[in-house]
Order: structure tokens, then C-alpha cells, then sequence
């Protein structure tokens, strides 16, 4: 039975003053009425002013009414290529730009317009799924500010191709210094193709790899352990134990899609069985967020919670400087030891000796060829920052002649690599941007855009993903391979038929990969794996087990982390990224301090009050946020912000957070995420940072929501979680037959959902969705169609611990898993601990439950009796329409739908200089949705269950003469899902998954003692305490 | 102007009469013309003018307006100092001797409501033209095109197939206007020359200018910088609303008549019908679907059998709701 008591966020869980006033209203703001109706004569409308505005508005009416309708052209092609149909969408293979290692998916081309990424289900070994970056990052094909050609230094205009080169191939050749190249550690087999041609001809090159956010620690620990630098594919569909340490695998932690769909495999229980997952960390990361068991512990100290698990495990340690985390690290071997060859360890640690350790103990575990694949490796973070940190040294004592980087941004993400770059006299980039790195090159090599070249990348040893244009190219851009070529003194000139790329491209596919091009290109994807070897452990751990215990444990710890929306940074320039919600804080368009309540409560800090952080690399002032969950002691800064982009850029993107890489510590020989050293002081004076939050928007009110049990509960009941009082459905309504036709649904697994919010970057782009900025959603006026609740909760006392504290203490009328309300967890850890200062501890325990929120399409839909227009009414079909050019605004839809999924536009965000996203300029405007209706002002919309793809999918089959398969398609956030958590289908259709999932003992509907008859269905989580 | 204007008072007074006449006459023609061409842009004739020209004429019309209201006054005023100088009786106004004579015999309420009425209606028509126009009722609107293409030549005297040059029609929600390489699949050879003196015709060269064909050696201009054709849109449906041609010229096998009226006998294209929601609405509800040879509608057709109907209309079938065409 669920009985824990669940919260929004911290202001619902205290019951601030501003929450509960701005929680009574429905919308954050009212019209300004006491203002217009003030006595106060300088606001107040007179008579006067009443007839101006009117005779105004009426001859401003009368003079719009001459205006003619536009005439509309129809321009056809000259000559129309033979698979296109105008209105009939294609869809190419390629890869997704944001996941630049090579990510399989599929785009949908209209028009020769490239306007939306869908996961690639054939490409299996990656899930299918696609995250909200990805997503966001075909807005980078329409940035309006990419470079237009080839730029020289000092000049404002591009240069044509041919003096560019002819500059360029001068100062390469003349120069008798070294020409470094800095690559992004690139997967891409034609870019290494044509690096190796241009070293053929300037053997004086030295080639260095460069990436953001480094691994070193994996690479460098399975050199010592396995001799073998890389990172290994890890299975996670292999494992039924997971115990991770601060790596956060289903966020950020080097392939989260792919790691999500195999993670996902073994979270919902069949025949009461599902994988175990023991979290340690320090942030509430989102892999933290979906843990059974989650322990805060101190990142800086992970090495100390090695140790102990590798004694547990049977290795022999020493006892002095181990951690245990209570007996939480005991009960993690003891999982561990009975899951033989099906278990996993892993740890976001850049510490090569943490990593050897963790390399130990999976080799105790049986892992490798099993949960770990060191054959089939990862290939897509090869960078070592000792080679480039050796690149830039040798830079500033002046010994390259030139450099060329290739799509990697130093100048942004490594401190002092600026500098050392400003000693090299020729400095080429082929970025596409003016980024912070080809803002100080002498030459810029403006390259194609991902989805205007031909590409071949090699993600994982033996899996090769293929890249094809799908617009010709916007800009006067270059393929790099071609420009790198170009520089040999070799003619790049497309001929009538190919453009050089596509011949260079095919030519490394037939020397090394296979001979059918064409079918590789059509597919997106070729494998030639070899089976996972199991490599022998060839280190003795002692030493390294004596230097971690002998570390000074801090008291304090800062750590630079990435954000599952914006990662490393590279795309900080697409909006849709900024405007998603952070999964586990839903902050958007920000960066901040995450500290925990214990540390805020002690520092008198409060949410949005601004502290300047000071460490040995730099002093920046950033607001608060705090984070339940968040272990004592330790500070979290993501890393991503504070990109610097031209001046054009006037809309929130401009200055949006800040820059931390300069913190990242690399005095040790590796990139140190966990910084020490940190003083952290409230600016007095400043004012309070308002965030832009979606998390408090709406509260839960104390209702049956989120449902769900344990494991154990659910093997002895399957319907454990759900047994509430049902109230008999009383209707004032008729009853209508559904059974005929469609009768639409979805299904969402509250245990497969982790959060990740890709789903509602998905929904934006296929539904039109505007942006509307940070102002805006501090207003509560976000306008997506799809929302993720997150939800905290304590978990309810057990007898064992009423027996301890509780009853000791305070109420002794508290019964075992009873619903346990924040005094009650209060008093019993301020009882269980001697010191009465660890009493706000109980937020560093809380559990955190997904719940992906849209309209609900009720049968008894209340919004559709309180509309006075008829604007939203139901089909027969079960869907909820909304039709736009009837509703006049009045909001009573919004007010009365019990779910509160309903947005109102607000604004117009087309063609208003005021919301300068992609909907208000040319270029953006062509990743519109030509089928889906552009919303105006003073309208409400809302999740439709895609129904343009229901109508067509149905037109195809009315077409071909067929029954429809409902499995055949499905919407834009179930199809994007990388768990497979979210099902849509036809509930009249037997066979359906959907119809099989709405039998399932675990589903329920949310708030169904209203009688709205919802067509979503939710499956009640099920925890493996 | 002024001084100009005075030489032509210290003329005779029957000579300033004769100029006032045509002073009326140009205020008449002025008015006549601005009447005109407004209409004439309502009339979607605006492929004549464009938006700026109208806005020139509107700024053109008002400043001759002005003047010549400044000149009745100047006019009016300066009769009046001269029939003081001679002397002569005020002569009875129109006014007075022809208007109020028939107008004191009314009853001023009903003859106000009667006025009030005519000019309501007037008015109203006019607001009605209007407010079609705003919202995109265009029905007959027949636009100029680029070239004088010919359906009534194309479609009527030589039958070609609609679908030979609106070849998506069956697959997409638009029937696509033919691509100039369609063009050319006849044009190549096809010249009309014998109307033209043995030269190409001046309407298929426009297309052997956009694609770059050299009518006279019947080749392609070899890097030819072509230019597509820029057609006036007729049919103009919002965009609120999603209509698919697949879905009624394949599934609901309308004819294609039905909507774009007699279009073989069109030899410039206008929009048959209005397009308007009213006019989808009517069809939806007469007309029934194919339940019988579909496979897509098999249940549907059983129940109808069940239920002993004969047919099923579009409407019956869900062809009312909002979401079908809305989203």
C-alpha cells in the first residue's frame, strides 16, 4: 500500500508563505483589475481616454477591414526529384548531431526540410529511443547566426573558397614549425581518412585529441588493469544488481539513450522479478532519482566506499580509511555476491585508481563478456587531457607553426587553452558558428552542418552509423574532409553528379567497411561485432587501495556536473534544450549553486538568494537552489552555461548562466570534477534570483497520484500500491459506446519512465509547441503540451523504526506504514540522532517518483462542459479536440480540468520580436510542423495524442484497402521514449499492446474517484527495497 | 493655383459656371475612379495592383479630395463676394428648389428609417464583401496568371487526364501544380508554332525561359540558371483547417469537378466553390462512403448492414468532428 506522502518541492513540503498564495489561484496572475479600477488618477481610465481609445480602435478595425488578403504564391518545382511528393514526408537514416560519437536515427524530411528527428528502431543495439537534446538540435541547422562561408580574420564578408585556400595552403606550407590538429577525439572514419591524407602531405602534423568532459579515468584504469585505453560497451539489460557511485548513466555518463533502453529491460517486474539498483552519490542526479536503494555519500570520498565494497566483496584491504555508509555498502556486496556474472559496478569518478578498483571488483563479479563488453569498446571519448595539456604547454613555448581545430571548442571549455592558442600564429577552425574557439582563428573553414554532410562514425568498435545529407547545404559551408583535402593541393569540386564528400565518404566505406553503399546509407547502420572476450585482471590492488585510503577526506566538496538537458554545452545555443525542464529540479534556462537543505538551513541561505562561489581557479556569483537529496556538505555547479554568442543572439540565450570549466581541477594529471577548497558567501544586497521553475506550478494537494509498492508487496499482491477507496462512479452523463472503431488510449510505466523529459522536447517539435522564454515560465505560462511530475516522498516508517525513534519521541499514535507526514520524519530523525543539528537530514533521504502529465482525453471530459463556444468536444474515437479557431479565451477549460494540462497562449510567439526564437525568424520557421496548425494569441491548446499522425496513419491504410494496424504508428513522445515507458494504441484492437497493458494489475487511473473517465492509464511503480 | 483660379473669376460669370461644371466633373471622375479601383481591388483583381499601388492611390485620392473641397469652399465664398459686387439675387439653391419641395411632404421618421435603411444595406453589403474577403471567402476569384495556361485547351479539347499534370493528387493531401519538366514531357515538341508564324508560342516560351530549352534547336541550355514559375494561389484554405486530396479523389472518389466546378471549360481558372466550412459540412452529411469495397471500413459496413441501412454518410462516420480536419 502507498502510504508515503509525496510533495512538489520544498516550498509545498514547508508550506512557504508564497506557495500557498500563489497556489490558491489556477493561473499566476489575475488582470490587473484593482489597477484599473483604482482611484489612483494616474492609472485610471477616463471617459475621455475611453472614447480616444475607442474612436481609434474602431477606425484601426475599419481601416484592417480594406486590407486585402495576401496573394499567395504557388511555386512549383522546375524540375521536381522523382521521390518527392510535396505534403508526404521522408525519412532519411542518419545521425543524431547532438550525440556527435554517431547516434542511429531516423529524419523526417518535408519539402527538402529536415523537421524532426525520430529514433531509428531498426538500429536495435541503441534502444530506439532519442533524448531532448538530440531532439533540440535540429534548431542548429536553422541557427540564424551560423557562418555564411569561408571567413579570414579582419574581414566581415566570406571569401570565396578558392583564395581561401590559396591563403591558407600558403601559411600551411611555408611554415617550419609543427601543425597540430585538434580533433573532438572524432568517431568519424572520413574525417580520420582525410587527417591521414593531410598528413601525408604535411608530415610535420601532430594530431591531438580534445573533448570537454573527459574519461580518463576508465581509459587510463583499463590500461593498467587490461592493457587496453578504452571505455567498454556496458550491458546493463545483463544486470539484475547495479551499484553505481555518483556515475550518472541514465542522465549524462557516456551513452544515457542506449544505457536507458537496457536499463529499462529489467525495471518492470515480470514474474516478480526486476533488477536492483544501489545508487551512491552525492547530487540527486537522475540515475539517482530512479534508484531502490539511493545513499548520499561524499563524491570526494568514493574511493574510501571502494574499498569497503571490494573487503565486502572478499578483497583483501586494510580497515583504516574505509566508508560504509552505514550498512548500506553491506547490503550493496550482499546483492552483489548473489547476482554472479549478472552484476555490474560502475563509478562517475575520473580517478584512474577509483576506476582500477571498481575494475577490480567487476572482475570478482564475472562482469566482463557479461554486463561489460572490452571487446565491442565505446568509441566516442578517446581525449586524454595529458595529451592535450602537453599540446597546449608545447603551444605557449611557441613551437607550432599552425592549427587547425576540428569541431571542438577549447577556447570555451579548457581554461588556458586561449592563451596558449594565441601563440600559434595560424589558427584555422572549421566550426559552422562563430564559437568562442573560431572567434580568435585567423581562418575559418565554415564547415556543413551534420545534416548537410556525408558521414561515416564508428560509436562502438565494429558499429558504424551513417550520416547523408538531408538539405542541401543553408550556408556556403565545406564538408571538413574536404577542406582538410583541399589543403594537399587536391581539387574538391563537386562534379555534375556527387559532391566530393559523398565520393571520399564512399571511398572509406569500400576500403574498409563493405561494398553496398547504398544499402548501408538506406539502413544508417552496419554491425560487424566480435563476441565480448573477458580480459584478465593483471594488477595487484594493494598500493592503489593504500593511496585511496590515505586520502584527506574533505568536509566540503564542489561538483561540476552536467545537465541532462544541456550536457557539455556544445549546443548551449538551441533553445528548446534550455526551456526543458531539468529532470530532477525542473529549473530551466539556468545554471545554479545545488546545495542541500542541512547546508542551506545552517548558512541561513534560502532559494534564490545569490552567493559568490570563490575557489583557487575563480570567483563567480550564482543563486541557490536546494535540492533535496543532495548529501550534506557537497555543492553542485553545472557545467554547459555561460556560452558566448554573437552579439545577434538578444533573446534569453544571451549571457544565460555561467562558465565553470575554469573550475575543473587538472593539477592532479586528470580532470577533477570534485573540487575542494570552496568558500561560499551570501552577496549581501543582492537581490533574489528568480528562477524560472516548472516543479511548484501546481500541487499534489494530498491526492492519490502516484501510486506505488514494493517488490515484495507486489509478489504477494499484484495489485499492491492500489488499494484505495473507490468510490461508485456516479455520471450526469449518458454513456457512449466507445466499442465501435478507435478508441484511443496510452499507457505510461511508471517504471519504465525515468524522467528523462525527452518526450516533452519530442512533443514540442512535433506539435509546434512555442518557446516561450525564462520570464515566462516564472509566470507558470510554459506552454508544454506535456509535463513530467516529479514528486518527492519519505518513505514510510517501518515498525523497526517506530520502535526506535518515534515512539521514543514524539507521537506515539503513529502506525506502521502509515502516511508520514514531514513533522513526524522530522521528529523521528531528530530523534534518532544525538545531535539535534542533523535534523534536517531527512531531506538528504528522499525518493523521487516520474510521472509524465498530458491531457488525459477523459470520456467525461470536465473541460468540455464548461466551454461556452464548444471549442473543445469529444470525437468518437475517445479523443478530446480542441479547435482553435473556435475558442474565444475564456479559460474555463483550464480552471476545470482536474489535471491542469491545459496552456493558454498567452501571447502570439509567432512573428514577435519580443519571444526572437525559431518561430520569428525565416530560418527557424522551417522546422515547423506543416501539419499541425501554428496557435495565435488568446487561445488554449493542449496535447491532441498527435492526432495528425492517427488521421494519416488511417488515410494510409484507407489508401491501400486495408484494416489499420494500430501498432503501426504511434505519438511523438511514446516513439521518442528511450525506455519504452510511454504505449499508445487503440483500446478496441485485442492484440494491442496498449489493450494488454490497460488488463495489467498494475494500472490505474489517475484521480478516478472524479468519474472523467481518463484514456491514460498509469501502472503503479514498483521499488526493489 | 490660386492666383490662376481667381484670372478665371474676373472672367464673365458664365465662364466660371463652365468651369465649376468641370471642376463637378473631375470631383465626379476622381470619386468614380477611386470607387473603381477599390472595388476592383475587393474584386480580387489584385493581380493589377499590388498593395503598395493601392495604398498610393488611397494617399492620392485623399489629397485630391482635399483640394477640391478647398476649392468648393474658395469657390462658393468668392460667388457670393461676386454676386454681391453685382448685385444680382441669390438664384433659389438646388436645395430649396428641387429637394425640399418633395421632402417636406415626408414623414421624417419613416423617412429617416427609410434612409437610415438604404444606407444600412449599402453598407452592409459592402461590410459583408468585406469581411469575406478578410477571412478568405474568395469564391470566383480568377487571378492573372504567369502564363495564360489553358485548362479548357488541355483538359477539354484534348482530355488529358487531370491527374497526368496534378500528379499527386492521389497520394498527398496536394495535388501538387505540375513541375515544368511535366510541362516539357509535350512542350518539347509541342509549340503551337502554326498560330504563331511558324515561331514557338509566347506562352510556352515563358516555360522554355524558366527551365532553359532552346525552342529553336530543341536542346536544354546546358548551366542554365533556371527560374521556377510564380503561380497565383487560387484556392486558399486557412490554414487552421487540413484538407488531404488523396483522401476524397482516392478513398471518397469524389470527382474532382465536383469541387473545381467545369474545369475543362475553364480557359482561365476561378474558384468554383467557396471553400467555405458550411459548404464542406453540407457534402460531409449527403454523402456516404465506400463502406462496401474498403477494407479499412469492414466493421463499419457490417454494422450497417446490421442496423439495415443502406448507406453510411461521412457524417455518420465521424466526418463532423472537430479533430478530423482541425489540429
Amino acid at each position: 500500500m502507498s502510504s508515503n506522502k509525496y510533495w512538489k518541492g520544498v516550498e509545498e513540503l514547508e508550506q512557504t508563505q508564497e506557495f500557498v498564495t500563489s497556489n490558491a489561484n489556477e493561473f499566476s496572475e489575475g488582470l490587473p483589475l484593482e489597477k484599473i479600477f483604482s482611484n489612483d488618477d494616474a492609472t485610471r481610465a477616463n471617459r475621455r481616454d475611453f472614447l480616444k481609445y475607442f474612436g481609434f480602435g474602431l477606425g484601426a478595425v475599419t481601416l484592417a477591414a480594406c486590407n486585402k488578403a495576401p496573394i499567395k504564391k504557388a511555386i512549383p518545382y522546375t524540375e521536381k526529384p522523382d521521390n518527392v511528393t510535396p505534403g508526404v514526408p521522408l525519412y532519411y537514416a542518419s545521425s543524431s548531431v547532438s550525440n556527435s560519437e554517431g547516434f542511429p536515427v531516423l529524419v523526417k524530411v518535408r519539402e527538402g526540410r529536415p523537421i524532426k528527428f525520430e529514433p531509428n528502431k531498426e538500429a536495435t543495439y541503441f534502444g530506439g529511443g532519442l533524448d531532448g537534446l538530440g531532439h533540440s538540435a535540429i534548431l542548429s541547422l536553422y541557427d540564424t547566426n551560423r557562418l555564411k562561408g569561408a571567413m579570414v580574420a579582419g574581414k566581415t564578408k566570406p571569401v570565396a573558397w578558392a583564395d581561401f585556400d590559396k591563403q591558407v595552403i600558403k601559411a600551411l606550407s611555408t611554415t617550419n614549425k609543427t601543425i597540430a590538429i585538434v580533433t573532438n577525439g572524432s568517431t568519424s572514419m572520413v574525417t580520420n581518412q582525410a587527417i591521414a591524407d593531410f598528413k601525408a602531405k604535411y608530415t610535420n602534423t601532430e594530431v591531438v585529441a580534445y573533448e570537454p568532459i573527459s574519461y580518463s579515468g576508465i581509459t587510463r584504469a583499463n590500461n593498467a588493469s587490461f592493457s587496453s585505453a578504452v571505455i567498454p560497451a556496458y550491458n546493463f539489460q545483463n544486470a539484475d544488481v547495479i551499484v553505481s557511485f555518483g556515475a550518472d548513466f541514465l542522465g549524462t555518463w557516456i551513452s544515457p539513450i542506449k544505457f536507458h533502453a537496457d536499463y529499462s529491460k529489467n525495471r518492470v517486474p515480470k514474474e516478480g522479478k526486476m533488477s536492483k539498483h544501489f545508487q551512491f552519490e552525492s547530487l540527486m542526479s537522475l540515475t539517482g532519482a530512479n534508484a531502490d536503494v539511493r545513499v548520499p555519500i561524499k563524491m570526494s570520498n568514493v574511493g574510501q566506499h571502494l574499498i569497503a565494497l571490494y573487503r565486502e566483496m572478499g578483497g583483501a584491504t586494510p580497515v583504516n580509511g574505509m566508508e560504509t555508509a552505514g550498512n548500506s555498502i553491506k547490503q550493496a556486496a550482499a546483492a552483489l555476491k548473489g547476482a554472479q556474472g549478472r552484476a555490474l559496478v560502475i563509478c562517475g569518478s575520473n580517478n584512474e585508481q577509483d576506476q582500477i578498483l571498481v575494475n577490480a571488483i567487476n572482475t570478482m563479479l564475472g562482469s566482463y563478456g557479461s554486463t561489460i563488453d572490452i571487446t565491442n569498446y565505446y568509441k566516442g571519448q578517446s581525449a586524454d587531457e595529458k595529451d592535450f595539456d602537453a599540446f597546449l604547454a608545447k603551444a605557449k613555448s611557441g613551437a607550432y607553426g599552425a592549427v587547425i581545430t576540428l569541431d571542438a571548442n577549447p577556447a570555451y571549455s579548457y581554461a588556458g587553452s586561449a592563451n596558449a592558442f594565441a601563440k600559434i600564429p595560424v589558427r584555422i577552425s572549421t566550426s559552422i558558428t562563430l564559437d568562442e574557439t573560431a572567434e580568435t582563428a585567423t581562418h575559418i573553414a565554415t564547415g556543413l552542418h551534420p545534416l548537410e554532410s556525408w558521414d561515416i562514425k564508428q560509436p562502438y568498435n565494429g558499429r558504424f552509423i551513417f550520416s547523408q545529407p538531408t538539405i542541401s547545404p543553408v550556408f556556403e559551408g565545406r564538408h571538413v574532409a574536404s577542406s582538410l583535402v583541399a589543403w594537399t593541393g587536391v581539387d574538391v569540386k563537386d562534379t555534375e553528379d556527387f559532391s566530393h564528400a559523398y565520393v571520399y565518404a564512399k571511398n572509406v566505406f569500400t576500403s574498409s567497411i563493405g561494398t553496398n553503399f547504398n544499402e548501408a546509407i538506406e539502413k544508417g547502420i552496419v554491425e560487424n561485432v566480435a563476441t565480448a572476450a573477458v580480459p584478465s585482471f593483471n594488477i595487484t590492488t594493494g598500493e592503489v587501495i593504500s593511496e585511496i585510503a590515505a586520502r584527506k577526506k574533505a568536509d566540503s566538496e564542489l561538483i561540476l556536473y552536467q545537465k541532462v538537458g544541456v550536457r557539455d554545452g556544445a549546443y548551449g545555443n538551441t533553445p528548446w534544450a534550455h526551456e526543458m525542464p531539468d529532470p530532477v529540479s525542473k529549473v530551466t534556462w539556468d545554471n545554479y549553486l545545488s546545495v542541500a537543505m542541512a547546508d542551506a538551513k545552517s548558512n541561513g541561505w534560502e532559494l534564490g538568494d545569490m552567493v559568490s562561489v570563490s575557489t583557487a581557479n575563480g570567483k563567480y556569483d550564482l543563486p541557490v537552489l536546494i535540492q533535496p537529496g543532495q548529501s550534506k556538505g557537497t555543492f553542485g555547479i553545472a557545467l554547459g552555461y555561460g556560452r558566448v554568442l554573437p552579439p545577434e543572439v538578444q533573446n534569453d540565450l544571451k549571457d544565460l548562466g555561467q562558465n565553470v570549466y575554469p573550475l575543473v581541477d587538472i593539477k592532479g594529471g586528470f580532470a577533477n570534477y570534485i573540487i575542494s577548497g570552496v568558500t561560499i558567501e551570501k552577496i549581501a544586497g543582492a537581490a533574489l534570483h528568480e528562477f524560472g521553475m516548472t516543479q511548484s506550478h501546481y500541487s499534489i494537494e494530498g491526492r492519490d497520484i502516484i501510486r506505488e509498492a514494493s517488490l515484495e508487496d507486489f509478489k504477494k499482491d499484484p495489485k499492491a500500491g492500489q488499494h484505495v477507496h473507490k468510490p461508485k462512479p456516479i455520471t450526469l452523463w449518458e454513456d457512449y459506446d466507445y466499442s465501435k472503431g478507435h478508441h484511443w488510449g496510452m499507457a505510461i510505466d511508471m517504471n519504465a519512465c525515468t524522467g528523462c523529459s525527452a518526450c516533452i522536447v519530442s512533443c514540442s517539435i512535433e506539435n509546434n509547441v512555442p518557446i516561450v522564454g525564462r520570464d515566462e515560465v516564472r509566470r507558470r505560462r510554459e506552454m508544454h503540451w506535456l509535463r513530467v511530475d516529479r514528486y518527492y516522498s519519505f518513505e514510510a516508517p517501518t515498525t523497526k523504526d517506530l520502535s526506535l525513534s518515534i515512539v521514543h519521541g514524539g507521537d506515539q499514535t503513529v502506525q506502521a506504514g502509515e502516511q508520514m507526514s514531514k513533522e513526524k520524519v522530522m521528529e523521528a530523525y531528530a530523534e534518532a540522532s544525538e545531535d539535534k543539528a542533523t535534523a534536517y537530514d531527512y531531506y538528504e533521504n528522499v525518493q523521487v517518483a516520474h510521472q509524465p502529465m498530458m491531457c488525459q482525453h477523459c470520456d467525461n471530459a470536465p473541460c468540455e462542459t464548461v466551454c461556452p463556444v464548444l471549442a473543445t468536444t469529444h470525437s468518437s474515437e475517445g479523443l478530446n479536440q480542441m479547435t482553435y479557431n473556435r475558442c474565444i479565451g475564456t479559460k474555463y477549460c483550464g480552471n476545470n480540468c482536474p489535471y491542469k494540462v491545459r496552456r493558454f497562449n498567452w501571447f502570439r510567439y509567432n512573428e514577435n520580436e519580443k519571444f526572437d526564437y525559431h518561430f520569428s525568424n525565416d530560418l527557424g520557421k522551417m522546422v515547423i510542423n506543416p501539419d499541425v496548425t501554428v496557435r495565435s494569441r488568446g487561445v488554449m491548446e493542449k496535447c491532441s495524442f498527435c492526432v495528425q499522425r492517427i488521421q494519416a496513419t488511417k488515410l494510409v491504410a484507407k489508401r491501400e484497402n486495408r484494416k489499420m494496424n494500430t501498432d503501426e504508428f504511434t505519438t511523438a513522445c511514446a516513439q521518442t521514449c528511450p525506455s519504452n515507458a510511454i504505449v499508445f494504441g487503440d483500446l478496441n484492437d485485442a492484440n494491442s499492446e496498449i489493450a494488454k497493458l490497460y488488463r495489467d494489475d498494475r494500472s490505474y487511473h489517475v484521480l478516478e474517484e472524479l468519474g472523467v473517465k481518463p484514456s491514460v492509464q498509469y501502472l503503479t511503480k514498483i521499488r526493489n527495497k | 493655383m490660386l492666383k490662376l483660379e481667381g484670372s478665371y473669376i474676373c472672367g464673365t460669370p458664365e465662364r466660371a459656371h463652365y468651369q465649376m461644371y468641370k471642376l463637378k466633373t473631375h470631383i465626379a471622375l476622381t470619386a468614380l475612379f477611386i470607387f473603381s479601383s477599390t472595388l476592383s481591388f475587393s474584386n480580387n483583381m489584385s493581380s493589377f495592383y499590388s498593395e503598395s499601388t493601392f495604398i498610393a492611390l488611397v494617399i492620392l485620392s485623399v489629397v485630391l479630395a482635399a483640394i477640391a473641397a478647398l476649392l468648393f469652399g474658395i469657390k462658393k465664398h468668392l460667388t457670393a463676394l461676386q454676386n454681391e459686387k453685382i448685385g444680382t439675387e441669390d438664384e433659389p439653391s438646388f436645395y430649396d428648389s428641387k429637394i425640399k419641395p418633395i421632402t417636406s411632404k415626408w414623414n421624417p421618421t419613416i423617412a429617416t428609417l427609410v434612409i437610415a435603411g438604404l444606407l444600412m444595406i449599402v453598407l452592409g453589403g459592402f461590410g459583408y464583401k468585406f469581411g469575406m474577403d478578410e477571412v478568405g471567402v474568395q469564391q470566383g476569384y480568377s487571378p492573372t496568371q504567369p502564363i495564360n495556361f489553358s485548362h479548357k485547351i488541355h483538359a477539354g479539347q484534348y482530355e488529358i487526364d487531370c491527374k497526368y499534370c496534378h500528379s499527386t493528387v492521389e497520394k498527398s493531401k496536394s495535388a501538387s501544380i505540375p513541375s515544368l519538366n511535366t510541362c516539357m514531357n509535350c512542350h518539347k515538341y509541342v509549340k503551337a508554332a502554326e498560330k504563331y508564324n511558324g515561331k514557338t508560342s509566347p506562352e510556352i516560351q515563358k516555360i522554355y525561359d524558366a527551365i532553359g530549352f532552346d525552342g529553336d534547336n530543341m536542346e536544354y541550355i546546358k548551366g542554365y540558371d533556371q527560374k521556377p514559375i510564380e503561380w497565383v494561389r487560387i484556392h486558399n484554405l486557412p490554414d487552421l483547417a487540413y484538407f488531404n486530396h488523396s483522401q476524397h479523389v482516392v478513398v471518397g472518389k469524389v470527382e474532382c469537378q465536383t469541387c473545381h466546378g467545369p474545369i475543362q471549360e475553364m480557359d482561365k481558372v476561378y474558384q468554383y466553390s467557396t471553400l467555405q466550412m458550411g459548404w464542406c459540412i453540407d457534402c460531409h452529411r449527403e454523402r456516404g462512403i465506400d463502406s462496401e469495397n474498403n477494407a479499412y471500413y469492414e466493421e463499419v459496413h457490417k454494422n450497417m448492414i446490421a442496423e439495415g441501412k443502406d448507406y453510411v454518410t461521412v457524417a455518420e462516420n465521424g466526418g463532423l468532428e472537430c479533430s478530423k480536419c482541425h489540429y
